[in-house]
């Protein structure tokens, strides 16, 4: 069996404020799976990536990543891993080319190694030309775009990704997912992320959980999903799945 | 990669964003000017007064100038902080292996480097006004020195805590005029024996910035006044005690 990349048991976040947004999620991700976590508004996805990604403690549950437990060793975790949030988190009065050779030079490129990936992305993410142009003057697409190239460009082990398509056209949308494609087939990158496109989840996961009020209710390959809700569509199993949980909590 | 490694990296960014947003450049230098300009005029004449300790005013204002660069001009620091947590880039360098300490003190030591010039340019406005440096060059680096871990452990503190729990630079920009009332409330534009007001005296010496300003006035008009050196570190050092550990726990609030 191959190793989890991401592995958690039971992780847990409630809030200061007693909002408990994560109830106890167990997952295993393979080395080189690519998983998509659905699940409405306020499910507990963004929370969950944030606890893997180091950025949000869980109060319960333990979880590794890339080998490394996400509260003792999160430098380690840092270091393996690549982070798009759901906003585009980048720093406007930088250039997009800068703001890419920063963030290759933290993760230990070389000075000319980072220039050639931010390059190599640059130019991937059709962003080539306006390269040497501050961020405050891209479009929301073009951030996004910026956002994932760098967190692209250490060619980390485990790509965390929140809603990776949100605010892009669609054929920037049909870019990305071949990227991702591509990066996993040659680098055997892992990748764990959240989407509401159906399609999207549809055509890129290998494996799919949906979460909904905090917890995984159901797991399995695309193909699964749609044969245990009979349906034809991931959209209609991925709405009887979160309906019958509903109906499961209202009955208890 | 290490630590030093990251704090450079950081370093050299805020560097660089120096130039792009001008008014912080700007921003820091206006208000001095304004007071070279207003109260030069306005209270040249008070140097005439006998027991006056220096007969060219600008060179007993220097100092306050100093500290009028620094102290206002720290809180484009806290003002970049709210920035980066404002936008999640902040967030994104979190998720990296520069480690809080590096990002955090990475940008303090440009902000730091900032002001240490900043102030450098106004002193240099004061000499061309026929103000004279008591201690030479050393002495005066080492009141740009006092000048600038001041305004660290003052109004930085103050300017980062507002950052961190508002995420909004326009907060931290509404805080900024208090650095004037510190410096207002001292010795800074008269001689302890010229302010009449006891109240006011009182409050003169309850201000910590009061001991550091002598100290830096005594580097400017008379010598190494090492006892009043010592106390202007000992009261930083004391603000600092204070406020970095209170600083770096709201850092630590990032995590949520």
């Amino acid at each position: 069996m191959p190793l989890s990349a991401i592995m958690s048991d039971g992780l847990g976040k409630t809030y200061a404020d007693g909002t408990e947004a994560v109830r106890g999620i167990s997952l295993r991700v393979a080395e080189g799976e690519r998983y998509g976590l659905l699940g409405p508004n306020g499910a507990g996805k963004s929370t969950t990536i944030g606890m893997l990604a180091t950025l949000v403690r869980p109060t319960v549950g333990r979880a590794s990543v890339a080998g490394f437990d996400v509260v003792e060793r999160p430098r380690d975790v840092r270091a393996a891993i690549g982070l798009a949030m759901q906003e585009a988190g980048v720093d406007e009065l930088a250039t997009g080319r800068e703001l890419l050779v920063l963030q290759a030079r933290i993760h230990g490129l070389s000075k000319r190694e980072a220039s050639r990936r931010a390059a190599a992305l640059l130019e991937q993410a059709g962003l080539d030309e306006v390269a040497d142009r501050r961020l405050a003057g891209y479009s929301g697409g073009m951030k996004r775009r910026v956002d994932l190239a760098s967190a692209l460009i250490h060619r980390p082990r485990v790509l965390f990704l929140d809603e990776p398509s949100e605010g892009l056209d669609p054929r920037a949308r049909v870019d990305v997912w071949d990227a991702l494609i591509r990066l996993n087939e040659t680098n055997g990158t892992t990748i764990l992320l959240t989407t509401h496109y159906m399609e999207e989840a549809d055509h890129l996961c290998s494996r799919i959980g949906i979460v909904d009020h905090g917890r995984v209710v159901i797991e399995g390959t695309p193909a699964e999903l749609k044969s245990r809700a009979r349906s034809a569509s991931l959209q209609d199993a991925y709405l009887h799945f979160t309906a019958r949980n509903d109906n499961e909590r209202k009955a208890a | 990669m290490s630590t030093w490694s990251h704090t450079w990296l950081m370093t050299r960014r805020t560097v660089l964003q120096f130039p792009r947003d001008p008014m912080v450049l700007v921003f820091a230098l206006v208000p001095v000017l304004m007071m070279f300009l207003v109260f030069g005029g306005l209270f040249e004449s008070v140097s005439q007064l006998p027991g006056f300790p220096t007969d060219n005013y600008f060179e007993y204002l220097a100092p306050a100038a100093v500290l009028m660069t620094t102290m206002p001009g720290i809180a484009n620091a806290a003002v970049g902080l709210a920035t980066d947590l404002q936008s999640r880039y902040l967030h994104k360098l979190l998720t990296t292996p520069a480690s809080l300490g590096a990002i955090v003190f990475g940008r303090l030591v440009a902000d730091g480097a900032r002001l240490f010039v900043q102030a450098g340019v106004i002193l240099v406005l004061a000499l061309a006004l026929g103000a004279e440096v008591a201690t030479g060059l050393p002495g005066a680096l080492l009141m740009l020195l006092l000048g600038t871990l001041f305004a660290i452990v003052t109004f930085g503190v103050l300017t980062a805590n507002v950052a961190l729990k508002t995420k909004d630079p326009a907060a931290v920009q509404a805080v900024f005029p208090m650095a004037f009332l510190f410096i207002f409330l001292t010795t800074a534009f008269q001689t302890a024996t010229q302010i009449e007001s006891p109240v006011l005296r009182t409050i003169t010496d309850l201000n910590p910035t009061e001991y550091v300003l002598e100290a830096m006035r005594g580097l400017m008009l008379t010598g190494y006044d090492w006892d009043a050196i010592g106390l202007a570190f000992g009261v930083i050092l004391a603000l600092g005690i204070v406020g970095l550990p209170l600083t770096v726990r709201n850092f630590r609030s990032v995590y949520r």
